[in-house]
């Protein structure tokens, strides 16, 4: 029995011990170190910055998060992703995230994403921009498309009907401009950038039927890129003051100051536009797609884990669980209880009745219809972002008038993409 | 005995040991990226040698950035040297001592906010609807816009007017400084041969101050050099590229739209070398 009995004990101890192992590895914190994120500034972002103490008691670590501008931090993740890396978590967007996924300055985030937080949860247009190569790269913060958002007592005293095609837009906007009542017809973005002037010029340049490459070849040079300009250029004589060098701030500024009579941009606008907090136009806006033929400008913008700075896999893993836990089902209700309109990505909020409750019904069924004319407008290329800025500059330099041959600008852009076609 | 001393050799030598590696190896490094083909996306780099520098000079851009740099460094040379003299002199004339020191506290106030706090204010004040700088002209011309930022014409005199009252101001104070400085018995002598105040100062006392005045605009020079960051938050080079200088056209090559960190390079290394020429002959041209 002797032999037997210390037998069991030692089993016994060895269950106990492998047991307790297995529990304290359970709960052995995730991160060691707080997690250093690189963001531009997002109302969702801010709000969780107030639930820290959830995460430090989560994953042992709290975080940290600098903010900046669009453009600034797109040039900031550049340059630390590629010399020093110092942070662990890159805000990326559509623009950029080709470029960051092919020069390896991110790693596939589903790798080191816990299941449990439900990844195909987020709305499936904002999945496709956030995968490059066969992978994902990043867990949306924000994202959809365009929506067409007017001032109906504006429209209504004008005796004009929402425009449903492009022509008829370009027709009413120089009948709405009436810059005696601080009135102007529309508001573009006229500031350089493939996120900003490049981004509303986009739209246009589809619309009459534009692309970008065939295969290798530079196609982009044609008519419609002709034809969009020209248009982006007609629009921009009724665009508000500001907007010649301004970008999304300033007209959706001057929209939420009931300064413009109609916006065509991205679907963030509808949200502000009903929200007392950031709009003096509540109550008399409207929402519809695009006017036809354009597109809607397809995009997505979210958390990517770090390659240089996260040079292990647990540090890799901290990185995963934090971009979880900031884009979770729980944080993102947290987001639409504080009507952050422009912070909700999953399916499950958007189609919540909370969601319809606060919104409303008008609001659900323009965005749902402007998804079936969203689509990605821009090249899917690492080197769009450097194509991109390059044509930013060339309208800039149209829109403000310091030129105004726009096929001389479309040729230089050309002679620019077959160079980077070349490399 | 003294002679031989190695004491001065001693405290010298590792100062500038110090000082010479601070300075050469970024510049020596800055070079070499120069002759190479690195760019921010890829490891992978080869040797190109002159290549970066002969693209240089067929590129409209940097043509353009070096123009825009030129007239950014003559306007803001000459306004604040102009605005320094002007008020200097005028606080000297018809301020009490008392009323002088307020003016030199609120004077130099603009120079002590940091560059960009500065350039977010002024940004704001040049806004076309709300901006309190474009108020006036709202209200003389019942509302017309004015858009001094996003106009061509006027981009880098809004930019440059930013710069001058940061440092025209703060130069001013240095001027009224000096003017109490000089001894009393030429003023004097000049007021006793009924010369007129602007005679006095034009042939009398900013004549006095010829060395300190001069080391002022190089100083001015010097820090015209890097308005970077004003540029950069107030326009970003624009409208187009008409307030690109050269700093602001090489970090956007390297670090905002292309990632060609050694075309940016060669492009500072340009800069480097015309700097280092226009200084020497101005340095020697004022000391002949």
């Amino acid at each position: 029995m002797k032999p037997v009995r210390l037998a069991a004990s030692l089993g016994a101890a060895f269950v106990l011990s492998a047991t307790v192992s297995t529990i304290a590895l359970a709960q052995a914190p995730v991160c060691s170190a707080p997690v250093k994120v690189l963001a531009q500034p997002r109302d969702g972002l801010t709000l969780l910055e107030d639930s820290k103490a959830e995460f430090q008691k989560l994953s042992g670590a709290s975080f940290q998060i600098d903010y900046l501008n669009e453009n600034d931090r797109r040039a900031k993740s550049r340059a630390d992703a590629s010399t020093v890396g110092n942070y662990n978590v890159y805000y990326v967007d559509e623009a950029n995230v080709a470029l960051f996924a092919s020069s390896k300055w991110i790693v596939p985030l589903t790798d080191y994403y816990p299941a449990d937080y439900d990844y195909a949860d987020f709305d499936p247009g904002r999945q496709k921009v956030a995968t490059y190569d066969g992978k994902v790269w990043f867990a949306p913060l924000t994202g959809g498309g365009d929506l067409m958002v007017y001032r109906k007592d504006v429209l209504e005293a004008a005796g004009i009907q929402p425009p449903k095609t492009l022509d008829e837009l370009i027709a009413d906007v120089p009948k709405l401009t009436n810059p005696d009542k601080g009135m102007y017809g529309i508001a573009l973005r006229g500031a350089r950038g493939s996120g900003a002037n490049v981004w509303r010029w986009m739209p246009f340049f589809k619309a009459y039927g534009g692309q970008w490459f065939d295969g290798d070849k530079p196609v982009f040079n044609s008519d419609a890129a002709v034809k969009a300009t020209e248009t982006y250029l007609k629009l921009f004589k009724d665009s508000a003051p500001g907007t010649q060098t301004g970008s999304w701030d300033e007209s959706t500024g001057a929209f939420l100051s009931g300064q413009v009579a109609i916006l065509v941009e991205s679907t963030p606008l509808s949200g502000m536009s009903v929200d007392p907090k950031t709009s003096q136009v509540v109550g008399k806006v409207g929402f519809l797609p695009p006017p036809s033929p354009l597109t809607g400008g397809g995009y997505g913008h979210g958390l990517a884990i770090a390659a240089k700075a996260n040079a292990d896999d647990a540090s890799k893993k901290c990185a995963g669980l934090f971009i979880a836990w900031a884009t979770s089902k729980e944080n993102e209700k947290r987001r639409l209880d504080a009507h952050q309109f422009g912070e909700l990505n999953r399916t499950s909020i958007l189609s919540s009745k909370e969601f319809a409750d606060i919104y409303g019904a008008d609001l659900g069924q323009a965005l749902a219809e402007t998804g079936k004319v969203t689509a990605v407008n821009f090249w899917q290329d690492p080197r769009w972002p450097d194509l991109g800025d390059r044509w930013g500059i060339i309208l800039e330099e149209l829109v403000t008038g310091t030129r105004t041959d726009i096929k001389g600008g479309l040729n230089e852009l050309e002679a620019y993409a077959n160079e980077l076609v070349k490399k | 005995m003294a002679r031989h001393s190695s004491l001065p050799v001693t405290f010298i030598v590792p100062t500038l040991a110090i000082l010479l590696v601070l300075s050469m190896v970024p510049t020596l490094y800055a070079i070499v990226i120069a002759l190479q083909n690195r760019e921010l996306s890829s490891t992978a780099y080869s040797y190109v040698w002159f290549s970066n520098f002969y693209d240089l000079f067929f590129d409209r851009r940097f043509l353009n950035a070096v123009w825009v740099s030129v007239k950014w460094e003559i306007v803001t040379v000459v306004a604040t040297m102009a605005v320094a003299i002007g008020l200097g002199v005028l606080m000297f004339e018809v301020a009490s001592p008392r009323l002088r020191n307020i003016y030199c506290l609120l004077f130099i106030i603009p120079v002590l906010l940091p560059r960009v706090s500065a350039a977010f204010v002024w940004k704001f004040a040049y806004h076309p609807l709300y901006g309190i700088a474009t108020y006036p002209y709202r209200l003389l011309t019942g509302g017309l816009i004015f858009d001094p930022l996003s106009k061509p014409a006027t981009a880098l005199f809004a930019v440059a007017s930013v710069d001058v009252w940061q440092w025209g101001l703060f130069f001013a104070v240095i001027v009224l400084k000096l003017l109490e400085t000089l001894p009393p018995q030429p003023i004097e002598a000049a007021r006793l041969d009924h010369a007129k105040r602007w005679q006095i100062h034009a042939y009398v006392t900013l004549p006095m101050l010829k060395a300190p005045l001069i080391s002022l605009m190089f100083v001015k020079m010097i820090e015209s050099l890097r308005s970077f960051d004003l540029i950069y938050v107030m326009t970003r080079g624009g409208p187009g590229v008409a307030t690109e200088t050269l700093d602001m056209y090489a970090f956007s090559q390297g670090f905002i739209e292309s990632g060609k960190v050694s075309y940016a390079s060669a492009m500072a290394v340009l800069m480097m070398i015309a700097t280092v020429i226009t200084f020497t002959m101005l340095w020697k041209r004022v000391q002949a």
